[in-house]
């Protein structure tokens, strides 16, 4: 068994956690993020995309739809190049009280979130396809933002402040001494072998699995999973975020995504966070509230569904222990303070919006533990990538390969990945899973879902990787029984028939399935 | 304006039946809203490759037992001896492609992967590529083609189960860069059609090529000038040379699409692509017109037969919405082989078979679309090709067979009982 040795040791390597790891490497303390599946392959890369304005909130939640907006400025700022500023409005539809637009606009006010009432006529002109009876809307400052750039660019920033990262590690076991968590061991998921780290804290940021976490300390954390579906549309049906104005609900809000929109969501009780099942009811029922937005939604070709599982966080410790519940949208758990366990910290819930602010708590409390005063700076410093301070452009790939249409070949057609994308990405993930290329690159998330992007990727790791045929084979094979998941529940109208070619290129035309292994 | 038959579709099965019907002076129209998946697909015909897991080495011998298992299956209602003949008609009807094979063996062909795939007939620039009885095999690759690898062909097919041992190595040439630097497959089928760049070709692969080395190139050889480029290419490298299929477009399915084309022009059959077609009168059980549904108003056809050869979901000849009704999109015809309401469409597991994927038109005998009670629905109004119920085409490798069998078989169903055909007169 290697061994590390680290300052922080931070677990789970979503918006949290790559979010803790950049705020405890900039204020000097020597980290280590550790995940055990790939970057943003947990609740983070499986959400809505909507960088909340707060609006969601403002009847319901105000202090999370105030903690919303002061973050939402703050990403602004700090993380453009992740953000597409869309805007977003809120739209009376014929199903919904028009008496709550009063109500909202009041929540609004006191929370500070930004807002107007706009008129129907000028909401309808902006976004054509929106219900033509809807009776009031109103104009907030949200936006779409892409999780997969989002914890990238935390874990560079990290990186370049010294900060180590094992992807494919998981957590086996936390070391318990005396009242105090000492480390953990770690198991590489792809070798088998185990890993010992000697930690001053461990920072527990495993989001729905944060309970799983904790236990291992002999800490009891209750996470009550409530899982999500949303569905990826082939267009983008709506220019900005449409949510409808009522007490928040399901799928209730269409995002925006590049070429896309998505509709989301629903709340499940599950018992396993890991659980991802989309059920026929579930995507019914988005189809049909899809319909009250933009009529004639059903007849949309449907691209991919996927689920999250939400880490809704229940105190089971009586009210009198000090929990520095922080705000009612996430949770700080202090072990020391709450259960006798030093060198544990446990920060879950809330929401990527207000990951930033979740790491800053959780850094704080770090420093607590640790007996030092080191100030946060993440409110101030840009992430890598967002130098310019520009926000996203839609087109920006096309935009950029326009002035040499000529240059090379086109991999991703979808998502217009060139073949140099592509080998830099595998240079440097260093893997040969297709999926995690995808999370990089979004190669395979357009309307073929793969069909012809995903022999080229495989061919291109085959060569870059110097691939023995087993693992090439295995990728590619794995990449389409991945991608099959978030295909068979919304398989009807053109997505179909996309299928289909599919089924034609990989077992009529290729026959993948006699590969050998 | 009247024909003696229409038929909608102008994949392999549409044009299959149109030109045998134009063969014997049927007046023909064929009718679609695009091109089918002659453009998508390697021109190669499998009859039959896979039974559950077992390759098939002589359809002709395993045809008797799997329509015994598969009782819906499209070649229930079609002899091995039709078949067969299907397969010598097309090798003398479009000598342009050089078709070689019989129903009793297939041909081991490698695909883009390197997994060796049975085919009963194959076109000529193809046949070098016959696994079976093992040799040596080196594959080009050339890089700007995005669609092959020949690393990672050539690794794979070392690997497979093979009668006899081959063994297998890989070449990358850099040919000259194009101003187009992604013009893909059909792009680079048009440079192996001018000779300078075949010069190229051969200069480098001079002096590198190993004795009795079969040659594997991606199926890039020509597209206008196909047999002159493979043929040329052998003579000049001195070697067996063949084409590997690659993803869509394809180049030598575009060939195919366009000798049955020019055959069917020559057969004095009318091509009409690019109407959406819709149903349109019928009379005493029978079709009377359909509908063109064209930019600006919908045009009426009449014809004593029609042919339904719309091909199954991937062409859009059924449709199946969010709600999970299906629908056949011309006549709305009774659609068969779907699972019962409420069931599950598809498995979670995507190699698994999933209860869609047999759905289709069911026929009678002579190849009559047939409701549930298998009640012929109309008397003139026959279907063949992939809008069938009953096969499972991709993992059978059975999709070319039953589109050119049935294609084949429905015309002669026409010949045998339809109307004679309409007077000299009444044309136009
Ligand atoms: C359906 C849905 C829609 C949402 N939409 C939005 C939205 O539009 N906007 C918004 O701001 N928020 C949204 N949220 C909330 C937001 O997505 C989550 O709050 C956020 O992603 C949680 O991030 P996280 O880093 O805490 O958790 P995660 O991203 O889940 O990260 C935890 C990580 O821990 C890892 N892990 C678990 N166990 C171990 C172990 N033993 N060892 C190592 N690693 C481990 C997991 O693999 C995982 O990657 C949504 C949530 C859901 C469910
Ligand atoms: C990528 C790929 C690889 C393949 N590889 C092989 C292989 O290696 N071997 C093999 O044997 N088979 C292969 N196939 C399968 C084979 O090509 C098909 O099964 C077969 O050609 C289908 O022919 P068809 O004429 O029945 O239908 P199609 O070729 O699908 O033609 C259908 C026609 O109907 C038209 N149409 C549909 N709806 C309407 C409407 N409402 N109005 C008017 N026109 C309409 C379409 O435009 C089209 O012209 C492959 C297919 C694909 C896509």
């Amino acid at each position: 068994m290697s061994s590390l040795q680290t300052d922080v040791l931070v677990i789970g390597g979503g918006s949290t956690g790559s979010g803790v790891a950049r705020d405890a490497a900039m204020r000097g303390f020597s980290t280590l993020l550790v995940e055990r599946r790939d970057l943003a392959d947990g609740t983070t890369g499986r959400f809505h995309g909507l960088l909340h304005s707060g609006g969601r909130y403002a009847v319901k939640d105000p202090p999370a739809a105030i903690e919303c907006i002061k973050e939402n400025l703050i990403l602004r700022k700090v993380a453009p190049d992740c953000i597409e500023d869309t805007g977003g409005v809120f739209v009376v539809t014929p199903w919904d009280d028009p008496a709550f637009g009063d109500r909202f606009l009041a929540g609004c006010k006191n929370t500070g979130v930004p807002v107007h009432e706009v008129s129907v006529g000028d909401t309808l002109r902006r976004e054509p396809r929106l219900h033509p009876g809807i009776k009031r809307a109103f104009t907030v400052p949200d936006a779409a933002i892409d999780p997969w750039k989002l914890v990238w660019s935390n874990v560079r920033s990290a990186q370049e402040h010294g900060a180590r990262m094992l992807t494919y590690h998981r957590v086996l076991s936390l070391d318990v001494d005396g009242g105090k968590v000492m480390g953990a061991v770690l198991q590489d998921v792809r070798s088998g072998d185990e890993v010992r780290v000697r930690a001053e804290v461990v920072v527990n940021a495993a989001g729905a699995w944060a309970g799983q976490i904790a236990s291992m300390a002999g800490c009891e954390v209750q996470i009550l999973p409530g899982k999500g579906v949303m569905i990826a549309m082939n267009h983008r049906l709506v220019q900005t975020v449409l949510n409808r104005c009522k007490l928040p609900g399901d799928g209730d809000i269409i995002v925006p995504i590049r070429t896309t929109c998505v509709i989301g969501t629903t709340d499940v009780h599950v018992t396993d966070p890991d659980t991802s099942e989309i059920t026929k009811h579930e995507v019914d029922f988005m189809l049909d509230e899809g319909e009250k937005l933009v009529p004639g939604f059903r007849q949309a070709r449907a691209l991919h569904a996927w689920a999250g599982v939400r880490p809704l966080f229940q105190e089971t410790r009586a009210k009198d222990i000090e929990t520095r519940d922080v705000t009612r949208s996430h949770a700080l758990l202090d072990h020391k303070k709450r259960d006798g366990v030093g060198g544990f910290v446990t920060i879950t819930g809330g929401k990527t919006t207000t990951y930033r602010f979740m790491a800053e708590v959780a850094v704080d409390a770090v420093c607590e533990q640790l007996g030092v005063q080191r100030p946060c700076s993440t409110a101030k410093e840009r992430l890598p990538g967002s130098e310019r301070g520009a926000t996203y452009q839609l087109g920006a790939r096309l935009g950029a390969r326009e002035p040499l249409p000529q240059s090379e070949e086109i991999i991703c057609e979808c998502e217009l990945v060139t073949r140099s994308h592509l080998d830099a990405a595998i240079a440097r993930r260093e893997t040969d899973s297709i999926d995690d290329i995808r999370r990089l690159l979004r190669i395979g998330m357009g309307p073929c879902q793969g069909g012809f992007c995903i022999y080229r990727a495989t061919a291109l790791l085959h060569a870059d990787r110097h691939l023995d045929y087993a693992t090439a084979n295995h990728s590619l094979l794995d990449f389409l029984e991945e991608r099959w998941k978030g295909l068979h529940p919304i398989l009807y109208g053109d997505q179909l028939r996309q299928t289909r070619l599919d089924d034609w290129i990989f077992q009529g035309l290729f026959d993948v399935r006699h590969l050998p292994r | 304006m009247t024909y003696d038959v229409i038929v909608v579709g102008a994949g392999l099965a549409g044009l299959t039946a149109a030109l045998r019907l134009s063969e014997q002076d049927r007046r023909v129209l064929v009718i679609a809203k695009g091109n089918g998946a002659t453009h998508l697909a390697p021109p190669v015909i499998d009859v039959l490759g896979y039974a559950g897991d077992k390759r098939i080495e002589s359809p002709q011998k395993a045809l008797s037992g799997f329509v015994v298992s598969h009782p819906g299956h499209p070649y229930a209602n079609v002899s091995a001896d039709v078949i067969a003949e299907s397969l010598d008609w097309l090798s003398r009807r479009v000598p342009e492609l050089g078709y070689q094979g019989r129903l009793d063996e297939n041909w081991l062909l490698p695909t883009a992967v390197g997994v060796p795939k049975p085919s009963a007939l194959v076109p000529e620039s193809m046949v070098a590529g016959d696994l079976r009885r093992g040799g040596r095999f080196v594959f080009i690759g050339l890089r700007g083609l995005k669609d092959f690898h020949a690393s990672y062909l050539a690794d794979n097919l070392a690997r497979a189960q093979l009668p006899a041992r081959v063994s297998t190595r890989f070449i990358e040439l850099e040919p000259p860069h194009d101003r187009n630097a992604d013009p893909g497959s059909v792009g680079f089928a048009r440079r192996f059609d001018e000779p300078r760049f075949r010069d190229w070709i051969v200069q480098a692969l001079a002096g590198q090529l190993e004795p009795n080395e079969k040659v594997g190139f991606p199926a890039v050889l020509g597209i206008e000038k196909a047999g002159e480029v493979w043929r040329d290419l052998e003579r000049r490298l001195e070697h067996p040379a063949f084409e590997v299929p690659l993803l869509p477009p394809s180049a030598p399915g575009i060939r195919l699409y366009d000798a049955l084309a020019r055959a069917l022009r020559q057969a004095g059959a009318r091509i009409l692509i690019g109407d959406r077609v819709a149903a349109g009168g019928s009379e005493g059980g029978r079709v009377a017109e359909i509908n063109a549904l064209t930019a600006a108003r919908p045009v009426a056809y009449r014809a004593n037969s029609f042919v339904l050869a719309t091909g199954g979901f991937a062409s859009g000849g059924l449709e199946l919405d969010s709600r999970g009704s299906v629908r056949e999109t011309v006549f709305g015809l009774p659609v068969a082989g779907m699972p019962d309401a409420g069931e599950p469409m598809f498995s979670p597991r995507y190699f698994d078979t999933h209860a869609v994927s047999r759905a289709g038109v069911a026929v009678d005998a002579r190849l009559r679309p047939v409701d549930e009670k298998g009640k012929v629905v109309f008397e003139n109004l026959h279907a063949a090709g992939a809008i069938l119920s009953g096969a499972v085409p991709w993992r059978e490798h059975s999709g070319n067979g039953i589109s050119l069998a049935t294609g084949y078989a429905v015309a002669a169903a026409i010949l045998e009982h339809a109307a004679p055909r309409i007077r000299v007169d009444a044309r136009d």
